[in-house]
């Protein structure tokens, strides 16, 4: 079956079986492997990807339901010029260890962040609450986000 | 204060002093009273980097405290990272393991064919294939794939090579495997009686022990105005990494095999590929790329050889990656303790002696448990000074998951036991937890229970500090 869909702005389309998931559709046919298979069940959370605006887990997802959708996936975060706030401040923080959990972990903050640009830590706390990490204790990672928080809301005051 | 930190640093490079004090060999304590540890008021909150006086021993140390970031960092922020299972070549395959449903059977026969005719399927291999079926990092008593006897459910028994994992895993079900079940044992104490089902007959189920011996324990405990016993019990922990083991092995025409792997001790995995291989080991190139998350779990090799061998068999690159289930079934896991303290001590808390039994689960096979009993065993007194003391300790096989490294090797197990065992004794005797502690933390110059002269010993001094800092007085009053 052909799924065509929108994929960090560029539309995409690939011939697929239909068993396929979001997530082997993604990392197969379209070459982006930033999302990772690390459950193949949901529980992990390193396989999330922004779909209409919300965060899912692609593992979770057949890639026909995808189908039309807009998607948006780690590779899409960062420019050419630039990197996205979140990047900066797992980067600078220390947020990133065996970073197996990295690209996940900044896809479900991006979701939070889009909505909510000033979350309490109890917000981003349920936010990535889908999100495992073995390496980091969260802490870090966890202050990684208040402060792309603080810096999306400063400039989108500038602007 | 860099500038100055580095004057200071090169003036003192020549310093003899200092060059005794790293002595590798040199186990004299150093004349010179030791540095008092800078204190940090409760009233001011610590920042970083940290305003430190520019004590000696600081200026040796110029890099603790300040801001380091990982060279790695921005790569795996930017999702570029190339973890093996992200990694693809050209025609490359894909192989799944059939793994026992029993815990203790032995093998009748396995059929492979109905598997060869699926769709896909590209090659089948089973033990009785490999050179030399046998590996592990101290004992070599692990097959690779088990061709006469299964010794956990999860022992991998044949593998399927095929052009998607799909196809693969589809032909794992045609594979017929004829078992006869054998006797069982579950419970590292049950399995250390002589009449416990053998898991590697006719070898005892103990596999290695180890014993510390120091002063008179018996006497000692005569001596004590009360003793104490108490059992403790840890259990088995998966190291759960989020990047499930991965590995792509290719054979080349010239009998070269170059396997990508998220192994993390090549050298050690290069010779126990060389050995299962049956190959100099000079025609293995083993890469070892970034891991996502290793906690000791992968310090050994466990697919590599078999996706060499579809790899020789087929001609193509063959990627082999764990499901979390095969994680959690087949790959190595924390070791449970059976841990019993007997310990004497004098009513105002002063340890005389100290009895441990440690029985370490050791899983099926070997793996990495004598480094693991021997840290355990070495530890397992706990930072404090006792003159007598008796650690017996002992890993025994079960026909459970592989016990191995992870991290602490036995570190952690202990220290739940000898801390708690702590507790309980300050309890009964109506002493301070933290007062108990200090009478019988290690000083300056105590000696180890292997025999090891301590030097900058600051035990005391970090558990006051600490007590100090988050209030203990307060919160036991």
């Amino acid at each position: 079956m052909i799924v065509k869909l929108k994929v960090n702005g560029e539309i995409r389309s690939a011939d697929v079986s239909p068993e396929t998931t979001l997530l082997k559709l993604l990392r197969e046919h379209l070459n982006l492997t930033g999302a990772k298979l690390g459950c193949d069940v949901g529980d992990c959370g390193t396989c999330t990807v922004i779909v209409d605006g919300k965060s899912v887990n692609s593992c979770l997802m057949l890639a026909g339901r995808a189908s039309g959708r807009e998607v948006t996936t780690i590779e899409g975060l960062a420019s050419s010029e630039q990197l996205h706030p979140l990047q900066e401040t797992f980067e600078e923080l220390g947020a990133l260890q065996c970073g197996f959990c990295g690209p996940g972990m900044i896809i479900s903050a991006k979701a939070l962040l889009d909505k909510n640009p000033e979350p309490t830590v109890f917000e981003v706390r349920d936010a990535l609450s889908g999100n495992l990490c073995r390496c980091t204790g969260y802490t870090k990672i966890i202050e990684a986000v208040l402060d792309a928080g603080r810096i999306m809301s400063t400039a989108e005051a500038k602007s | 204060m860099a500038t100055k930190t580095k004057e200071v640093l090169e003036s003192k490079v020549k310093d003899s002093e200092i060059e005794d004090l790293t002595a590798p060999d040199n186990l004299k304590v150093p004349a010179k009273p030791a540095l008092k540890p800078v204190v940090v008021p409760v009233d001011k909150p610590v920042v970083y980097p940290l305003d430190l006086p520019e004590s000696e021993i600081r200026l040796r140390t110029p890099a603790v405290g300040q801001r380091a970031s990982r060279p790695d960092g921005r790569l795996h922020g930017l999702g570029q990272t190339q973890y093996i299972d992200d990694m693809t070549f050209p025609h490359m395959i894909f192989a799944k393991i059939l793994r026992s449903e029993h815990a203790h059977a032995k093998i009748l026969s396995i059929d492979t064919s109905e598997a060869e005719t699926m769709p896909g399927v590209l090659a089948t291999l089973t033990g009785a294939e490999i050179p030399v079926n046998s590996f592990g990092p101290t004992l070599q008593d692990q097959p690779v794939l088990a061709n006469e006897i299964v010794r956990h459910a999860g022992d991998g028994v044949a593998a399927v090579a095929a052009l998607t994992e799909q196809q693969a895993s589809d032909a794992l079900s045609k594979i017929k495997v004829k078992y006869k079940p054998l006797p069982a044992v579950f419970d590292p104490l049950e399995a250390i009686k002589d009449d416990a089902p053998k898991v590697h007959a006719p070898r005892s189920n103990i596999y290695a022990s180890k014993t510390i011996k120091k002063g008179d324990v018996e006497k000692a405990l005569k001596k004590s105005d009360q003793v104490f016993h108490k059992q403790f019990k840890t259990q088995m922990v998966e190291h759960v990494p989020l990047e499930p083991h991965s590995s792509v092995a290719m054979w080349d025409a010239n009998g070269r095999v170059t396997i990508y792997s998220s192994l993390g001790r090549i050298t050690l995995g290069r010779d126990d590929l060389a050995r299962t291989l049956g190959k100099p080991m000079n025609k293995i190139r083993l890469v070892g790329t970034i891991v996502g998350g290793n906690f000791g779990g992968k310090n050994e090799i466990t697919t590599e050889p078999i996706l060499a061998i579809l790899s020789k068999k087929t001609g193509r690159p063959v990627k082999g990656t764990f499901t979390r289930g095969d994680e959690f079934i087949s790959s190595t896991t924390r070791h449970p303790f059976v841990m019993d303290y007997t310990t004497g001590v004098k009513k105002d808390g002063q340890i005389l002696g100290r009895k441990i039994r440690l029985v370490l689960d050791g899983g099926s096979y070997c793996s990495w448990t004598s480094t693991t009993l021997g840290k355990g065993g070495i530890l397992a007194a706990g930072p404090y000074d006792i003159a007598n003391l008796l650690v017996e300790a002992h890993a025994v096989y079960t026909n459970k998951t592989t016990t191995g490294a992870m991290r602490g090797f036995g570190a952690p197990q202990v220290c739940f036991a000898y801390e708690s065992h702590m507790d309980d004794m300050a309890h009964a005797l109506g002493i301070d937890p933290l007062e108990m502690r200090l009478r019988n933390a290690f000083n300056e110059g105590s000696v180890s229970p292997t025999g090891q002269l301590l030097q900058s010993v600051a035990i005391k001094e970090s558990l006051q500090q600490a007590a100090e800092r988050f209030g203990w007085k307060e919160s036991t009053k």
